[in-house]
């Protein structure tokens, strides 16, 4: 039973087109067939940072708009097995996107893949609307600031009530992600802390990724983050992919200095 | 574009009098007690207890008075079949089949044919109207999910309980009195429609907003010492009462 699943969180630049690459690869790597679309049509961007720009023929709206079949569209990543990326129209806007159309493409990608990841635009607009609209789980990336977490708040009371599931009498289970955390900053009072996102939201915790200078690396270059397997980003993202198939793995990287040089003698 | 068919929520003025003076006046006042509530809230006329009388009122005016008073007239139901060319003409959408007038019946009919219409109109009646003959407090609405920022929750003429948190941005509101066992972080209306008795029972108070019978009140301006604790909101004459709730 293949699962649909959106990377969403209402806010721009938190981290979700990274997460889903990232999400995606760790899928796949673990020998999961997975297709990971980019609904952030007109600034496509999971393209660039999966490293794909150059191999792109056709994309989701050609798709959409049967001028192009699936297998035209999907880019096989060159890296991993069993991961593909279906990406967005770089030429039109979100309108191009139709429930049906949408509809139909998801409905053959479940028929071949076991995990189909949604990379949800910023806002809460129709391209955002679209991506959450089939999901049966949603990954919610927040960054530790207040702004952050109250638009993904915005965005699970969409996500219970005008997703597909929401409208069947379904819930669509719900995993918060934390990006950019910082243990310095939150013992210093400037961020806030993983167990007041937690207390706000109220959605179970998937992970906490830790700011590193590696994931911006990682973007420039075109390599998910989490194929780095030195970085702590990469291992963060990871136990994500471990806890979302089931796993029981402790957090790490979320405390300050002394555990954190602790942590890096054991896996730096 | 997409036409569906919804049923929403919906005030119902029923019209029992022809001095269109007196009931703008009492609906004036009606509005005053929740002036956030009926502002551009849409509203129907329903002329079931004019009967024929209807004939002799004014809806161009009515519509008007209406629209001054800060509602949105939307349609009329019940009234005469012979108004309806008239009634369009003003403005209304005829909301629902109207009874044939009376006065062509023959008298000996008059009477069961009467019975049946109201039997009939009874029964139409229930699906959309049957909260307002419930009587306030009977019925109760239970949130067991979190009400979420930019969600608006509604209790129409009910109690409304939420067992999950409200978060900051979000909106609840019940005719009747409302208790939320999760943390209340979001905008808080009870007694929406003036119920002056309706409270607010919280386990703990972090609340943007509150309000009671249209007496509102932003959280950081009361100095209460029981944010974030569990308390209990009413209405003493105008003012708000924030009270511990245990003992």
């Amino acid at each position: 039973m293949s699962k649909v699943i959106v990377v969403t969180s209402g806010k721009g630049g938190v981290g979700k087109t990274t997460s889903s690459a990232a999400f995606a690869a760790g899928l796949a790597a673990k020998g999961h067939k997975t297709a990971v679309i980019d609904f952030d049509v007109g600034l496509r961007n999971l393209d660039l940072i999966m490293g794909v720009e150059r191999r792109v023929v056709y994309d989701f709206v050609n798709v959409i708009n049967g001028e192009a079949t699936l297998k035209q569209a999907l880019i096989k990543d060159k890296r991993v097995d069993n991961l593909y990326i279906l990406p967005a129209s770089q030429t039109r806007d979100k309108d191009a996107l139709s429930k049906e159309g949408v509809e139909s493409v998801i409905n053959e990608l479940k028929k071949e893949f076991d995990f189909i990841v949604c990379d949800s635009p910023a806002g809460i607009e129709k391209g955002a609307f679209m991506a959450l609209y089939f999901a049966d789980e949603a990954i919610i990336v927040t960054n530790p600031e207040v702004s952050s977490v109250r638009d993904s708040d915005r965005i699970l009371g969409i996500l219970q009530s005008r997703s597909k599931a929401a409208e069947d009498g379904k819930t669509v289970k719900e995993h918060l992600l934390i990006t950019r955390y910082s243990p310095d900053r939150v013992e210093g009072g400037d961020m806030l802390g993983m167990d007041d996102i937690v207390e706000i939201l109220s959605v179970p915790l998937i992970g906490v990724i830790p700011e590193s200078g590696s994931v911006l690396q990682a973007s420039n270059s075109g390599n998910p983050v989490i194929m780095d397997k030195d970085s702590e980003a990469g291992q963060a993202y990871q136990d994500v992919v471990a806890r979302f198939l089931g796993e029981e793995v402790p957090l790490r990287f979320i405390d300050v200095e002394p555990k954190k040089g602790f942590f890096q003698k054991l896996f730096g | 574009m997409k036409l569906k068919g919804e049923m929403s929520m919906l005030n119902v003025l029923h019209v029992q009098e022809l001095d269109l003076e007196k009931l703008c006046a009492e609906l004036e006042q009606k509005r005053d007690e929740a002036p956030q509530f009926f502002m551009k809230s849409p509203i129907i006329v329903d002329c079931a207890d004019l009967g024929d009388a209807a004939e002799q009122l004014d809806f161009s005016l009515l519509r008007q008075k209406l629209l001054e008073l800060g509602f949105i007239p939307v349609g009329i139901r019940n009234n005469p079949v012979e108004m309806n060319a008239r009634l369009v003409d003003a403005g209304w959408a005829i909301m629902r089949e109207s009874r044939p007038s009376t006065a062509s019946t023959e008298v000996s009919g008059d009477v069961s044919a009467e019975t049946n219409q109201q039997a009939e109109v009874a029964q139409q009646d229930e699906p959309q109207a049957a909260p307002q003959v419930a009587p306030v407090g009977i019925k109760s609405l239970t949130i067991d999910r979190p009400v979420r920022s930019g969600q608006q929750v509604y209790a129409a003429d009910a109690d409304m309980t939420v067992l999950a948190q409200t978060s900051a941005g979000s909106e609840i509101m019940a005719d009747g009195s409302i208790h939320v066992y999760g943390p209340l972080r979001g905008r808080v209306l009870a007694g929406a429609r003036g119920n002056e008795q309706a409270r607010i029972f919280c386990q703990s108070l972090q609340a943007e907003l509150i309000a009671i019978a249209g007496r509102y009140q932003l959280l950081d301006e009361s100095d209460t010492e029981l944010k974030g604790k569990p308390a209990m909101i009413r209405l003493d004459g105008e003012k708000l009462i924030i009270e511990p709730l245990a003992h």
